[in-house]
């Protein structure tokens, strides 16, 4: 008897020996939000919508295929940097992290970031595999130093029903958009004067991104290298003060709202307030729902293309992009492995992801029929040709990003003059690279 | 005989009439946003999305509320949040209490000196020292515990120099009569000083709490693993990236219920907290 008990008891001490040995835990930390109460335990991603319903429902699905694999995640409040960086200073850093494209060269350029390349490659994952502008975002000195996952983009939100009455479709459709700045503000005029209400719904209050996106979307358009040398912006050029003037024409015109905030921006455009409204690929999802709800200002008529080619140059696009990296710390070679599979997983499934409105880093993902019946994604899908972010070895992009719009902010609000603020804008973008 | 209707009107009330209808006026200024702020709570993201406005038609919904609860962590925020406000209080209380009553009471060498320099730390922001607390903090391996979260507030400038101050009021004859009567200086601290500071250790305690039961900057970037978040950061961790917009009922509920804890503070130390604003706890 006693010798049975013995032999259960050891067996059972080595059964839960290898079971604790097989395990294999990584910590991965993201933004997109939490959202347990609706997908804590949703392992089927078709079902799950919106960011952190995807995210949250595609980490069940890869913990649920991969038992053998503890996948911890931590929410941190967006974009979860400073967090980021408590963390590196104090040696806990997490395993695998959600950063933006523009975010990585802060984080690379001090040697705080694995290479992912050659971790990528033993899953089978070929650099080949991303979109440019995707592989762009996330390439520093030749080498991958983070998994890209989407790209995005501000976008023209198109009310179709408004643009009818401003008779701004065209036979086919679709809406008749501007091929140049005269243009955009001629037709700004018809639609107003058709239509009683603003041709565009821009976000001009309590803002940044917004002007810088717009601002680098209109610089690329001219193939101005405003950052020729990644540790010194140029802005007192002809391009960025065409760039500024057009900006500003559209409120001196009268062809856009003014004062509205990204909130009241989204309520307007949802409202029927305006025409068009410059804003995110992110909101693709909830106006192709409205547009869905009869009795809505969007009902039957919501289209969305990328920002016009509106300067002769080139056709371009600013695009920023969601990437996982992984933080330099020292880990287990099944952690590593185990990373590797998650990214693989997460390739694998960037089509859910592209459901949220992003577009997809996989090039594959653009040729799938269930992508192609995604509402209103062939209209932008050019975007992973002309998406173009700001050269990899630019730092501090957040920052950069909130002096211009504090700048061309004031600029556009007739708060300061153009040059003024082109003026401002480059000298304190040089001070603050300037001390790096 | 039908006796006569007695109507009582204060001198005083009538006379100020304008003023109290003034009083009714800026209490309605201040408190539209908390009601505005309810008013989004109970409306669903969708509604909120199309328009504001919506605060002001029917339906309404306690979803956002039903959504916080279903969070599986929020509740162990809570929890880290009590322990950690409550600790940093008691924490607080029981060193400036005592560094009050040394620095109003007893001599020992260079007490002014040394009183002088706590109060320089009402000058030093939280901010210039941040960077020199979390190394330190790293090398004592305390971020991610409670002891962490709390140690940091413990040295309140603030804290000593109101209890000194209190206890600088207080007669010297009280604690003369009890070295008279042979009690200790512990003694006399603990059984007849202590107590009689209890107005301004409430108000200290109050304010002590609320502060930590705010306190978002450190626990930030000192508690990074989502167990141990207090509950400003677990909250604010929860919002989707576009909340403003189209998550905006979810985070007023957010708000709401981070507030629900300090306004039952506030409701069960209110009159404390009118002495200590009014000026009253230091007279």
């Amino acid at each position: 008897m006693k010798r049975i008990l013995m032999t259960t008891v050891a067996a059972l001490a080595m059964g839960f020996a290898a079971s604790a040995h097989a395990q294999t835990k990584i910590e991965l930390q993201r933004f997109f939000g939490a959202c347990d109460a609706d997908y804590g335990k949703v392992t089927d991603v078709s079902s799950a919508v919106g960011e952190c319903g995807i995210i949250t429902s595609l980490i069940n699905k890869f913990r649920a295929d991969n038992p053998d694999i503890t996948v911890n995640v931590t929410t941190v409040e967006w974009p979860g940097y400073d967090q980021l960086n408590a963390q590196l200073a104090s040696g806990a850093a997490p395993d695998v992290v959600s950063m933006h494209y523009s975010a990585i060269s802060d984080y690379q350029s001090r040697g705080l970031l694995e290479p992912v390349d050659k971790l990528l490659g033993t899953q089978g994952v070929s650099p080949a595999s991303f979109t440019d502008a995707a592989r762009a975002g996330v390439m520093k000195e030749g080498q991958m130093y983070g998994l890209p996952f989407d790209n995005w983009t501000m976008l023209f939100h198109v009310n179709m029903n408004l643009m009818k009455k401003a008779g701004l479709v065209n036979a086919d459709g679709t809406p008749v958009l501007p091929t140049s700045a005269d243009e955009l503000i001629a037709q700004g005029k018809q639609f107003k004067e058709k239509t009683g209400k603003p041709y565009l719904i821009q976000i001009l209050a309590n803002e940044t991104a917004s002007y810088t996106r717009v601002l680098y979307t209109f610089l690329q358009q001219q193939k101005s290298d405003f950052f020729a040398n990644p540790k010194q912006i140029k802005l007192k050029t002809p391009e960025a003060k065409a760039a500024v003037e057009l900006m500003k024409r559209t409120v001196s015109e009268k062809i856009s709202t003014v004062g509205l905030d990204y909130a009241a921006s989204v309520s307007a455009f949802a409202n029927g307030d305006g025409g068009i409204a410059v804003n995110g690929t992110w909101l693709i999802g909830d106006y192709v729902a409205q547009s869905k709800k009869e009795g809505t200002a969007l009902a039957n008529g919501y289209s969305v293309y990328p920002i016009p080619q509106l300067f002769k140059a080139q056709d371009s696009t600013y695009a920023d992009g969601h990437s996982w990296v992984m933080p330099k710390k020292n880990r287990t070679p099944e952690q590593v492995q185990a990373i590797g599979k998650l990214f693989k997983f997460l390739a694998d499934n960037d089509f859910q992801w592209a459901r949220t409105g992003h577009l997809p880093a996989v090039k594959a993902v653009f040729d799938k029929p269930e992508f192609k019946a995604l509402p209103q994604r062939d209209n932008i899908a050019k975007i992973a040709q002309t998406g173009r972010s700001l050269p990899a070895e630019v730092q501090r992009q957040f920052a950069i990003q909130s002096i211009i719009g504090e700048e061309v902010g004031a600029a556009v609000n007739g708060d300061k003059p153009v040059d003024d603020a082109l003026a401002s804008a480059e000298s304190r973008i040089n001070e603050l690279l300037g001390d790096l | 005989m039908r006796e006569p209707e007695v109507t009582y009107k204060p001198e005083s009330l009538t006379a100020s009439r304008p003023l109290l209808w003034g009083a009714a006026v800026l209490s309605l200024i201040m408190m539209a946003p908390v009601a505005w702020l309810v008013g989004l709570s109970i409306k669903s993201n969708q509604d909120l999305m199309m328009g504001t406005d919506s605060v002001f038609r029917f339906p309404y919904t306690l979803v956002n509320y039903l959504n916080i609860l279903h969070s599986s962590q929020v509740f162990g925020w809570l929890l880290n949040s009590v322990i950690v406000a409550t600790g940093h209080t008691l924490g607080v209380l029981v060193l400036s209490s005592l560094a009050g009553y040394g620095f109003a009471r007893l001599e020992f060498p260079f007490r002014r000196t040394v009183f002088v320099i706590v109060l320089f730390g009402l000058a030093v922001p939280e901010q210039a020292v941040i960077i020199a607390r979390h190394q330190m903090f790293s090398w004592l391996n305390l971020h991610n515990t409670y002891l962490g979260l709390m140690l940091p507030g413990f040295s309140s400038a603030f804290g000593v120099f109101l209890m000194t101050q209190f206890f600088r009021a207080i007669p010297k004859d009280i604690d003369e009569a009890a070295l008279l009567d042979n009690a200790s200086q512990f003694r006399i601290f603990w059984k007849i000083m202590l107590p009689l500071t209890l107005p301004a250790q409430a108000t200290l305690g109050i304010f002590t709490f609320l502060g930590a039961w705010n306190d978002y900057w450190w626990p930030l970037i000192s508690a990074t693993r989502k167990e141990m978040y207090t509950l400003t950061i677990g909250i604010a961790s929860s919002q989707t990236n576009f909340a403003q917009s189209e998550g905006l009922g979810f985070l007023a509920a957010q708000a709401v219920f981070a507030s629900l804890p300090a306004i039952i503070v506030y409701l069960i130390f209110q009159r404390h907290i009118v002495t200590a604003v009014s000026g009253g706890a230091v007279k």
